[in-house]
């Protein structure tokens, strides 16, 4: 088994009274796309968190590519090959879309142009590369976030809802995107709540639920797994 | 053409013109400066006279405690301000919003304080005087450059990288640092830019005026009215602080003169009119609605 891409280990974020992440472990191996499914307020987002170093987790380990990142900024942890996108989407509104794009590389200007220029125009986005993003509509924005990630060539990809609110044409794009990525080598995380995605796009599914991982497995079997009925509808 | 104007403009211009020139580039390097932290990054500053002060006494001290010729006391008294923005930077600008904007008014009523409790180098205070000279034409370009320099910095910072950056702080600190951008590093290097200008203008300013009191040089007042000139003219643009310097100048001198009690209720006037009916200010409004580049 190769080296995971991503370990975590034990961990755990409360917000005073709320278990938000409640000791969870899970590990990622490289070139795979992995589905993180719950309920609302389950902890989906709180465990990006976590990983990205935006929350400072109350225990536990992050280990990525063997060594350990909890406890990094989240600067730092975004230059060690780790990208996010996030459930409200977070473009800079004032910035064109290229703009967004520039603005997260380093190093020579013209090669970050020709990329940037190449991934608008992988989300067909090129004509409105002088646009501020702000002005995107939601689905077009919601593209910028994406292709900004793909901007530092991360190994990690968290995609948070990836597909909420997102038109069916553009989700198709986005979905043979995120398989292209995969395919190139790197893992995907994604949070979704439509299953009809996470089944036909994810090789192994995550189930949380009050902060705990309940279930891990590949998606048909999670499924019919009666804890994750339970979570979803038992209550 | 018009920088040939400026440049010849002592040589036949009267001396009041003269010094309301002098003004107007200093307060070009003033609200341009403010404009660098916070026209860019969002971060307001309540207390950017705090740099002016600080680099008014670093001149003024040089110039006549240790008899400093006039431009090394400037260039000095932009180091000291710097200084100055190192030493609070670190602390300050992990606060947001409005934490931030106080704990600079705060800095601007410390450093006060300060100058005006060590009497035996700062007079204290009953202020300092310096040697009389009379430099106001050299002292004229100077400020001049020193404005000059002020949006030529500006221009490459905003078209650049680094400037697209301060602005994710601006558009979304949070996201910026997700996508890798360092925002506590890139905030000082704007915020240290930022406190150079003040401080040359304030050397400059108290070599020009030849005395210098605590409270002449720490003024809210010269705060608010920088904020004035950014938010009139267009926050984050190159020529925006330009534009509101001499506008917001120029009036005050022609127009609110004459009605000295009008004056404050003037300016009130105009913060109010700006926030609400244009709060891009002049340039950024023309920005938007006409999809102008970054360079204006
Ligand atoms: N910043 C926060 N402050 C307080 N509580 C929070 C915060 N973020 C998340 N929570 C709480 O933590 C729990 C998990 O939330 P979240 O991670 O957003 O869930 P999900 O993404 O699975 O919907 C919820 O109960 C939520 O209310
Ligand atoms: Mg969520």
């Amino acid at each position: 088994m190769a080296t995971p891409v991503l370990e975590i280990d034990g961990l755990s974020k409360r917000f005073g009274g709320v278990a938000a992440v409640d000791g969870v472990s899970l590990s990622l191996e490289p070139g795979r796309i992995y589905g993180l499914i719950g309920p609302n307020g389950s902890g989906k987002t709180t465990l990006f968190n976590c990983i990205t170093g935006i929350e400072r987790r109350d225990a536990g380990r992050v280990m990525f590519n063997g060594e350990r990142i909890d406890g990094l900024k989240p600067y730092e942890i975004a230059r060690k090959g780790i990208g996010r996108t996030f459930q409200v989407i977070r473009v800079f509104p004032e910035l064109s879309a290229l703009e967004n794009l520039l603005v997260v590389t380093r190093g020579g200007l013209a090669d970050a142009e020709a990329r940037a220029l190449e991934l608008l125009r992988f989300v067909r986005l090129e004509g409105l590369r002088n646009e501020y993003a702000g002005n995107l509509s939601y689905g077009q924005q919601k593209l910028v976030e994406f292709v900004r990630v793909l901007m530092r060539d991360p190994s990690l990809i968290l995609l948070d809802e990836p597909a909420a609110g997102v038109n069916r044409t553009l989700l198709n794009d986005l979905l043979d995107a995120v398989r292209r990525l995969r395919d190139e080598g790197r893992t995907v995380l994604l949070v979704e709540h439509d299953m009809k995605v996470v089944m036909g796009l994810c090789e192994t599914v995550f189930v949380l639920d009050h902060g705990e991982k309940i279930a891990e497995g590949e998606p048909g079997v999670i499924q019919t797994d009666e804890r994750v009925i339970e979570a979803y509808f038992g209550r | 053409m018009l920088v040939v104007a400026l440049a010849v403009y002592p040589t036949f211009g009267t001396g009041y013109g003269v010094r309301a020139m002098l003004q107007i580039f200093m307060w070009i390097a003033l609200a341009g400066s403010w404009n660098l932290i916070s026209g860019l990054t969002g971060y307001v500053s309540f207390g950017h006279v705090a740099f002016f002060g600080a680099g008014a006494y670093t001149g003024a001290i040089l110039i006549s405690k240790a008899s400093w010729p006039w431009l090394a006391a400037a260039l000095a008294g932009g180091v000291g301000a710097c200084a100055v923005a190192l030493v609070i930077g670190y602390p300050c600008l992990r606060l947001k919003g409005p934490y931030f904007a106080i704990a600079m008014l705060g800095l601007n009523e410390v450093l006060r304080a300060l100058v005006s409790y060590f009497e035996g180098l700062t007079g204290g205070g009953s202020g300092l005087s310096l040697p009389t000279l009379h430099a106001t034409v050299p002292i004229y370009y100077a400020m001049a450059g020193t404005a000059a320099t002020v949006t030529l910095l500006t221009y490459l910072i905003i078209t650049s990288r680094f400037g697209l950056r301060l602005m994710t702080i601006r558009e979304d600190e949070l996201a910026a640092e997700a996508m890798g951008i360092d925002t506590a590093r890139h905030k000082l290097y704007a915020f240290l830019l930022s406190a150079v200008g003040p401080g040359i203008a304030g050397a400059l300013a108290a070599r020009d005026q030849g005395y210098i009191e605590p409270i002449s040089v720490f003024p809210l007042a010269t705060t608010i009215t920088m904020i004035v000139m950014v938010l009139f003219g267009g926050k984050g643009t190159v020529w925006g602080p330009v534009l509101g310097a001499v506008v917001l100048f120029v009036s005050q001198e022609f127009v609110w003169a004459r009605f000295p009690y009008l004056h404050q209720l003037l300016f009130g006037a105009i913060i109010v009119a700006v926030v609400l009916l244009m709060p891009r200010g002049v340039l950024g409004l023309l920005q938007v609605k006409y999809r102008l580049p970054r360079t204006i």
